[in-house]
């Protein structure tokens, strides 16, 4: 099964459909993604050009699996193509987030979330605290909230 | 002290923006339309409608987080002159059956030719309306509680407008 991101002339992500893999094979039995987009123009009446094959197990640039990653992400409504880099990102989550294009990822100014300490993780598994950080984008900092607090 | 908003009423008006080469066929749709009036038959579920449904339901989705299933459409016709007669598209007595929003979009109306009228209440103020103006291509939505009327074709042709209706899920 192949999934195909449908996008608007922005690059906005619309929707997300499934198609046949026997839908987008050439005359060798290869998947083409240019025959998937030309099946999706006829059945399901938006430009082949707008449809973008998007990978079910790719996250962060990276396969679930192992395999070879596509397209930075697997593509949600309301994520971009980032048509340059040929990656599908989510929404900036703060103004300050720059994208991180290894990642398919947007990253805070001073880098990702610190690590829990080992305290932390305890309490976080015995269930008496929930311990996270949450991006605070007025002191551009990481906050740590107790969950449970 | 703190605010709750019990209700609202959300409006959204605009140009349907097709990818290029892909636009809605406004002639197709109005031939549709003047055909269901005169053989008196339901608009027929056509690609070239489907590409208007699913550009509506796809942006209000993406962009206003409003997932919108289709319930029924019509065509209606304004020759020179002539307005519509007070709608509304909710049953009051079938409320579980009716729509949530309406679409009225404008199939083909010369601009300046005639407005959409819609009224709404505003607390005690009783009877308030907005009149939006639509011309080729322009669409409005609405609850589909609210009353409203196509004006006066002010223009010497036809006017083609088309109604969608949708639930909200």
């Amino acid at each position: 099964m192949a999934h195909f991101a449908k996008i608007d002339e922005n690059n906005l992500v619309l929707a997300v459909s499934t198609l046949d893999d026997k839908d987008m094979l050439d005359e060798n039995g290869v998947p083409q993604e240019s025959i998937g987009q030309q099946y999706l123009q006829t059945h399901n009446n938006w430009p082949a050009h707008l449809w973008i094959q998007t990978s079910y197990n790719t996250y962060n640039n990276q396969h679930r699996n192992g395999g070879t990653p596509l397209r930075g992400n697997y593509a949600g409504i309301g994520y971009t193509y980032d048509s340059t880099n040929n990656i599908f990102i989510c929404p900036k989550p703060y103004p300050s987030w720059t994208l991180d294009v290894q990642t398919a990822d947007w990253i805070s100014p001073v880098g990702g979330a610190p690590e829990l300490t080992e305290e932390q993780l305890s309490q976080n598994q015995s269930g008496s605290h929930l311990w996270d950080y949450d991006w605070n984008e007025d002191t551009q900092s990481w906050d740590l909230k107790d969950r449970f607090a | 002290m703190e605010r709750k908003i019990l209700s609202h009423i959300d409006l959204y008006q605009g140009y349907v923006k097709m990818p290029k080469d892909w636009d809605i066929d406004r002639h197709q749709l109005s031939h549709d339309i003047l055909y269901s009036q005169t053989v008196k038959k339901p608009l027929t579920f056509s690609k070239k409608f489907e590409l208007l449904n699913n550009y509506f339901t796809d942006y209000f989705r993406v962009k206003f987080n409003l997932i919108l299933n289709f319930k029924n459409t019509w065509g209606s016709i304004y020759k020179p002159n002539q307005s519509s007669y007070l709608c509304k598209d909710i049953n009051e007595a079938d409320l579980k059956n009716s729509p949530d929003y309406t679409i009225l979009y404008a199939v083909k109306a010369k601009k300046g030719s005639c407005f959409i009228r819609i009224y709404y209440n505003d607390n005690r103020r009783k009877g308030k309306f907005l009149d939006i103006n639509i011309e080729d291509n322009y669409f409005v939505m609405f609850p589909s509680s609210l009353n409203y009327i196509v004006s006066e074709n002010l223009s010497d042709e036809l006017n083609f407008i088309q109604t969608l209706t949708y639930e909200r899920i």
